[in-house]
């Protein structure tokens, strides 16, 4: 057995088990524990993820999807385990358009997750159509992305900050996969009262 | 949300071997206030439970410990008929690589839940999947029924609403239109949707249409591109292997379904695939390593199948392994009651006794393969039984048997070739050669003479001539039609006859079904228009 091989076995047991955590934490009501066990998963899935990435292995799914429903999910989840304000604007979201939804989701999950943590009081998540292409937004009103993360969109961004870096840095490599007809997906990092992170895919 | 109140009335079946994952899942449900919660541990306990009650959702985790998993389990309730499309099948796993697991595009579950999720992540999911099924719930009716020239205008309603589910309503559409064999239009159609995605299942329903078009050359260069791009996409390999194996490469034919098996080694469906193609190419010992697999994992379990055992047995038996054969379906006999399996399973078992030696063994079960004559069989068991016959020496119960397999396909190549396997150590490739031509002419006849009679006057001979050959071969389309067509010239010419009329539109509707383009199909509404206009609305049976 080689080392991803037991890598991936292993990361799949750990799972179990946090969903089993997570499963007791819900019905004890309690939040923080739930949060952090989902975020424990999620860090996991996108180790895994980005070893596929480096290995070639990373494989799209795509298919068309209601990017409404993806981000009305991400919110309603959210909700029951932060006590801060989330808005959700998916007014002038298109009806459908085609992408992997369990990579998005996980790109959306992190940036929303960084959101939860650095933002003060509220954060917003949406999606939009825009110029044939399908933007997903998250901002809060923290402190904003450093000056170095700004300066390569997140491409080199530091792991250390509790998996941060890597999900930016996977949620890049995500949107890139993205193509169609000569249009292909970016993440843009920005700055407004707080972070701005869209992720930007051809419809 | 409309939904949100409806859901909470629904049958919720929770399947994972985990206890604690069963009671995580089962507090989740309760918190969406749902109380109708069956929970299984197995694969048998929830069949039980599906057999007992209609499930609204079915939540089942991908790995259920023993042999058999989610996905095989989901194949198997789709592909026997046990859960409709009206029922909601959720996997649930720990494993993002789970996408790679997805085997057959036909049998895609309706949706995947990573593990951990919260009773939110659910109600949302609950809420979405239920709102898409009740939009789509008439489209799954006539699909469940096979209604698919109906399915065509109501795809096309969802398809002008342009919403969230045009994808969804175009795939079935285009699904429909190769269904009822309208090849051009959906090409055509197929095409367009290309140009807006180049989406493997539209890919893959080009394929179908320009191999229905008899393109097989643009067929196979679609699918390649397809096993290039997306090569997860199984179904893709399952028909390049089938065109391949039609022109006549076996060898081609299973390299594709290797490399399909090697994307997916644990699909009970893609060993199953091997297998039917090594026998056809009598590759034996490829149907032995592909189904000794399959028997393996399938052992004690529900999803075990007869069709496994029998192929085995004979493949073991041409191998020269007889011994290992009749114990193979001595296993077999035991698992398997009911008399279509039983009489297949001592077809394959009379041959492998007699190989071995043991003359009453195989006379006995001979006997019971026999049980009830040979009418009625599926194309296995009869050519099962008939190669049986063979190797007793019974040569004219054989050649009577295969003359009806022949005469029930008289154009497949496929079933030709199997003939021809099941006689070679029997007279070989002339005899069969000679049995086929026989048979193939003596339709032609029957045809021919009761179109001399129906000339002549004698139009009641000549339908009671066609209706008993449509009788014994209810898979020839053409006597099956002509029957139809010549019993309602019979009721128009000669009165009202209501038995006549009803058998004509049995035998009109069991066209339709197979082929509902089927050009016969045009004469018979025609003379079916003329009774009405002669005799009026008495002409309805």
């Amino acid at each position: 057995m080689s080392f991803s091989e037991i890598a991936a076995l292993t990361i799949h047991d750990v799972k179990n088990k946090l969903a089993q955590l997570a499963g007791r934490a819900e019905r004890n009501g309690d939040a923080e524990t739930v949060r952090s066990a989902l975020e424990a998963a999620q860090t996991l899935t996108q180790l895994l993820t980005f070893y596929k990435s480096e290995s070639g292995g990373l494989r799209l799914d795509i298919e068309a999807h209601s990017p409404a429903d993806l981000v009305g999910e991400l919110v309603r989840e959210s909700r029951g385990i932060s006590g801060l304000a989330i808005e959700e604007d998916c007014a002038a979201a298109p009806a459908l358009a085609f992408y992997d939804e369990t990579l998005v989701r996980m790109a959306l999950f992190n940036a929303l997750h960084n959101a939860l943590r650095f933002g003060r009081s509220r954060i917003s998540v949406g999606v939009r159509g825009q110029d044939g292409y399908c933007v997903f937004t998250v901002k809060d009103d923290g402190g904003g992305y450093p000056d170095s993360v700004l300066a390569d969109q997140g491409a080199t961004a530091p792991v250390s900050r509790g998996g941060t870096g890597l999900g930016l840095r996977l949620a890049g490599r995500i949107a890139e996969r993205h193509e169609n007809a000569g249009l292909r997906g970016a993440v843009a990092l920005s700055n407004d009262a707080g972070a701005v992170f869209e992720l930007k895919l051809p419809i | 949300m409309a939904y949100a109140e409806q859901y909470s009335d629904k049958q919720v079946l929770i399947i994972d071997d985990m206890p604690d994952m069963r009671s995580s899942l089962r507090s989740q449900i309760a918190s969406l206030a749902i109380e109708k919660v069956g929970v299984a541990a197995t694969v048998r306990e929830a069949l039980d439970q599906i057999r007992k009650r209609k499930f609204d959702i079915i939540l089942c985790d991908y790995y259920l410990g023993s042999g058999t998993d989610g996905q095989q389990f989901l194949e198997y309730l789709r592909t026997a008929g046990i859960i409709s499309r009206a029922t909601l099948f959720i996997m649930v796993t720990a494993e993002t690589g789970y996408e790679s697991v997805i085997t057959a595009a036909e049998c895609l579950p309706d949706d995947y839940l990573l593990k951990p999720f919260t009773a939110e992540t659910l109600r949302s999911r609950f809420e979405r999947l239920l709102e898409k099924k009740a939009r789509l719930a008439a489209i799954d009716r006539l699909q469940d029924q096979g209604r698919w020239q109906e399915i065509i205008p109501a795809c096309d309603a969802i398809i002008a609403a342009k919403d969230k589910y045009l994808i969804d309503a175009m795939r079935i559409k285009g699904n429909a239109l190769v269904m009822t064999r309208q090849f051009e239009a959906a090409r055509e159609f197929y095409e367009k949707a290309l140009a807006l995605r180049p989406l493997p299942w539209a890919r893959l329903g080009l394929a179908r249409a320009e191999r229905g078009l008899g393109n097989s050359d643009k067929a196979k260069q679609v699918l390649g591109q397809i096993v290039a791009e997306n090569p997860n996409f199984l179904s893709a390999y399952d028909m390049l292997g089938h065109i391949h194996m039609e022109e006549g490469d076996a060898e081609q034919a299973l390299a594709v379904l290797d490399s399909a098996c090697s994307v997916s080694p644990n699909s009970l469906t893609r060993h199953r695939a091997i297998a039917a193609i090594a026998e056809d190419a009598a590759d034996f010992g490829r149907v032995e390593k592909a189904l000794s697999v399959v028997v393996q994992k399938t052992r004690n379990s529900p999803l075990r199948s007869s069709a496994d055992y029998a192929r085995l047995g004979n493949a073991l038996t041409e191998l020269g392994d007889a011994g290992r054969a009749v114990e193979v379906l001595g296993e077999a006999k035991t698992s398997f009651k009911e008399p279509g399996d039983a009489r297949l399973l001592a077809a394959v078992e009379a041959v492998a006794q007699q190989k071995a030696g043991n003359q009453e063994a195989a006379r006995e079960a001979l006997g019971r393969a026999l049980e009830g004559g040979a009418k009625g069989l599926p194309e296995a068991a009869a050519l099962a039984v008939a190669k049986a016959c063979l190797v007793h020496g019974k040569q004219d119960e054989a050649t009577d048997i295969l003359r009806d397999v022949i005469q029930n396909n008289p154009d497949a190549a496929g079933v030709h070739a199997r003939v021809h396997a099941v006689m070679k150590e029997h007279g070989g490739e002339e005899a069969s050669q000679r049995l086929i031509e026989m048979s193939v002419k003596e339709i032609i006849q029957l045809n021919n003479a009761a179109v001399e009679k129906a000339r002549a006057g004698a139009v009641a001979e000549a339908s009671r001539m066609l209706s008993e050959a449509a009788a014994r071969l209810p898979n020839n389309l053409q006597v099956v039609a002509n029957a139809s067509y010549c019993l309602l010239v019979d009721v128009f010419q000669n009165g009202i006859d209501a038995a006549k009329l009803r058998e004509a539109q049995a035998l009109q509707q069991a066209v339709v079904a197979k082929n509902c383009n089927y050009p016969k199909l045009a004469d018979i509404a025609d003379v079916m228009g003329k009774i009405q206009a002669k005799y009026g609305s008495g002409a309805n049976a």
